[in-house]
C-alpha cells in the first residue's frame, strides 16, 4: 500500500452556498499538483498525495509537509492538517490526529484505532456486544464469523480494518472529479499552457493512463518525462526526471553565453564513458592548462579493442564551470570519426569522456 | 493523418504518416537513425500530440527541443528492461506516435500483435532499426539511411544524409532524397 501525505482542511470541508468552496478546493489542488502530479482531491476537506517521489525530489517528508502546509496557507488562508500513513483509510486518520505513521507501523497504528474510525455506528454498537473495541480485534474475527454475524457490508469493512482494502467504501466524493472537471472546463480559456502537469484533455488523460500502466508493469524510476533548464552543455540542460516528480521549470530559452552551440546531440549519456585520445604515435592527446591539445587527435579508443580513426574535430571549448565550489575545468570536444559518426568528447580532470552521440 | 514538419512533408507519400501504420527507420547505429526517427514526431508534437520513445536509453532532450518536439508530451522509456514490446504496448493505447529501438531482432509474433495493436488504435508506429536487425515484417513506410556526410566549420556544422523512402504498393516506389538533419539550428531542413 502506498505511503501518502493527507492533508485535512476543515474550513474546505462543508459547503458554502456560494459555490467557493468548490473553487477554492480546486486552486488548492492545482497548487498542490506543481508539488506533485498525483495530488488527488478525495472529498471535500481531504487531499492526498504519494510520499516517495516528491520526498526524493525535494529531500525528505518533512521538507514535502513544510512545502504542503505553506502551499495550503499561501493559496488558501486556512490551517491544514496533516498525516502520514500507508492507504487512504489510515492517512486520513493520521491527519485528523496529525501523525506521521513511520515507514512499517501502519498496521500498528490501524489495530489500535476505535471501532468508531470506521464510520459505522451499528457495527461499533455490535462489537462492542462482543467486547470488541479496536480495529484490530475486528480485525482478528475470522472472516466467515464476519459473514455470519454482520451484514454484508461489514465484510468490506473488515477488509479495511485487515489492511487489505487502503480505503472505505464512501469515503471518496465521486461526483467530485465530475464537478471539479466541470469547473475546470469554464476556467480553461484562461489555461494555456496544459503541458505536462495542468489541466488535462482528453488526450492527456489517456496518456497518463498509458503511463500508470508503464509504471506498474516496470517501477516508478522506469517512466521518464524530459525538463529543460538552462545550463551551459547539453547534459546539464537536459533532465530526464521520473514521471511523478514535480516538474524542474522550464528554463529560458535563452542561451547561455559559453553554452556549446546547436546542433546537440541525439544521444547524451547519463553515465559518460571514459575513452582515450592519441596521436598518430599512439600518445595520449591531453588537454593543455591554456585550453590547447597536446597532439592532434588521430585515434579515439572506445576501449582496448575499438579503435576509431578521427578525421576532424573541433574545439576544445573550455569552459570554467561552478569553479568558486568545484574547481572545474572542463573542455568539450567534436570529433568525426571515420564512418562518418559524430560525438561529443569532454577532458575532465585529465581525461576525456564521451558525453554525446550526434546519431 | 498525422502531420509530418520540414522536410518530409514534401517528400513522403500523402505528406503525412497514416495513423494504425507501422514505420520503419533503417541506419546503420551512429550515422542518423535516430534524429530521423525524432524528426518524424516534430508536427505532431507542435500540434499537441503525445508521443512516446522506448528503448532509446539515453535520449538527448536538448536536440528533441531543437528539432522542435513538444517535450512537456513525450513520456520516455529508456530502459525497459527485457519488456520493450510490453512496454510498448502500454503506451500505445495512450499516445499517438511511439518511437520504439528494439534492443534485437524483434520475434515475428511479437511484431505482428504489436502492428495489430498499432492498427486498432489508430497510433504511428516508429521503428528504428540501427542493428542491422530488420524489422521482420513489411511496414507501411520506410526510412533507409544509405549516406551520411557531416558539413564542418570551426564547429560542426549540418549534417547531409541520404535517405531512401519507400511506401507499399502504388505510391510506393522507392526515392532516394538528400535532407539535411540536423542543421546548425538542429532542425531537420530540406537541402
Amino acid at each position: 500500500m502506498e505511503r501518502l501525505l493527507a492533508l485535512w482542511v476543515e474550513a474546505l470541508s462543508s459547503e458554502e452556498p456560494d459555490g467557493s468552496t468548490l473553487r477554492d478546493s480546486l486552486t488548492l489542488l492545482d497548487a498542490l499538483s506543481l508539488l506533485c502530479p498525483f495530488s488527488e482531491l478525495v472529498r471535500l476537506g481531504l487531499y492526498i498525495l504519494p510520499l516517495r517521489g516528491p520526498s526524493r525530489f525535494f529531500g525528505g517528508e518533512e521538507a514535502v509537509m513544510k512545502m504542503v502546509r505553506e502551499t495550503v496557507r499561501d493559496v488558501t488562508g486556512h490551517e491544514v492538517l496533516l498525516g502520514v500513513a500507508d492507504g487512504v483509510f489510515c492517512a486520513e486518520l493520521a491527519a485528523r490526529e496529525q501523525r506521521v505513521v513511520a515507514p512499517g507501523a501502519t498496521d500498528v497504528f490501524r489495530r489500535a484505532q476505535p471501532l468508531e474510525a470506521l464510520g459505522r455506528k451499528d457495527l461499533a454498537t455490535t462489537c462492542r456486544r462482543l467486547g470488541l473495541y479496536t480495529l484490530g480485534s475486528f480485525a482478528d474475527l475470522e472472516v466467515a464469523r464476519v459473514g455470519e454475524r454482520f451484514n454484508k457490508h461489514a465484510l468490506e469493512l473488515h477488509r479495511v480494518a485487515r489492511g487489505e482494502l487502503g480505503e472505505l467504501v464512501g469515503q471518496r466524493d465521486l461526483r467530485l472529479a465530475v464537478r471539479l472537471g466541470r469547473l475546470r472546463g469554464e476556467r480553461e480559456p484562461h489555461h494555456e499552457q496544459l503541458g505536462l502537469f495542468g489541466p488535462r484533455g482528453a488526450g492527456d488523460e489517456r496518456a497518463f493512463a498509458a503511463a500508470h500502466r508503464v509504471r506498474r508493469r516496470l517501477g516508478a524510476d522506469a517512466l521518464l518525462v524530459a525538463s529543460l533548464r538552462g545550463g551551459r552543455v547539453p547534459e546539464d540542460r537536459a533532465t530526464l526526471v521520473p514521471w511523478g516528480s514535480p516538474l524542474v521549470e522550464e528554463g529560458t530559452k535563452a542561451p547561455w553565453p559559453g553554452q556549446i552551440r546547436s546542433p546537440s546531440p541525439a544521444t547524451t549519456l547519463a553515465h559518460p564513458v571514459a575513452v582515450r585520445l592519441v596521436d598518430q604515435h599512439d600518445t595520449p592527446v591531453l588537454m593543455g592548462a591554456r585550453g590547447m591539445l597536446s597532439g592532434e587527435p588521430a585515434t579515439l579508443l572506445l576501449t582496448h579493442y575499438a579503435r576509431r580513426t578521427v578525421l576532424w574535430h573541433a574545439g576544445p571549448w573550455p569552459l570554467v564551470e561552478r569553479w568558486w565550489v568545484l574547481g572545474r575545468r572542463r573542455a568539450y570536444l567534436q570529433v568525426v570519426l571515420a564512418l562518418g559518426e559524430a560525438v561529443l568528447l569532454v577532458a575532465e580532470s585529465g581525461r576525456w569522456w564521451l558525453v554525446g552521440i550526434y546519431d | 493523418m498525422m502531420p509530418l514538419g520540414e522536410p518530409w512533408k514534401a517528400l513522403v507519400p500523402g505528406g503525412g504518416l497514416r495513423r494504425g501504420s507501422t514505420v520503419v527507420v533503417e541506419a546503420a547505429p551512429g550515422l542518423g537513425g535516430l534524429s530521423l526517427a525524432l524528426s518524424l514526431l516534430t508536427a505532431s508534437s507542435a500540434n499537441g500530440h503525445w508521443a512516446g520513445v522506448v528503448g532509446v536509453d539515453d535520449p538527448g532532450v536538448v536536440a528533441m527541443a531543437e528539432l522542435g518536439v513538444d517535450l512537456r508530451r513525450v513520456l520516455f522509456v529508456p530502459r525497459p528492461r527485457g519488456a520493450w514490446a510490453e512496454s510498448a504496448a502500454d503506451l500505445l493505447d495512450g499516445v499517438d506516435l511511439l518511437v520504439v529501438r528494439p534492443p534485437s531482432r524483434a520475434a515475428h509474433g511479437v511484431a505482428r500483435k504489436l502492428m495489430d495493436r498499432v492498427r486498432e488504435r489508430g497510433t504511428v508506429l516508429i521503428v528504428l532499426s540501427e542493428s542491422g536487425a530488420a524489422w521482420p515484417l513489411p511496414a507501411e513506410l520506410s526510412f533507409v539511411v544509405t549516406d551520411s556526410r557531416w558539413a564542418t566549420s570551426s564547429r560542426l556544422e549540418a549534417r547531409y544524409l541520404s535517405v531512401r523512402i519507400a511506401g507499399r504498393g502504388e505510391a510506393g516506389r522507392a526515392r532516394e532524397h538528400v535532407v539535411v538533419l540536423p542543421n546548425r539550428r538542429g532542425q531537420a531542413a530540406a537541402t
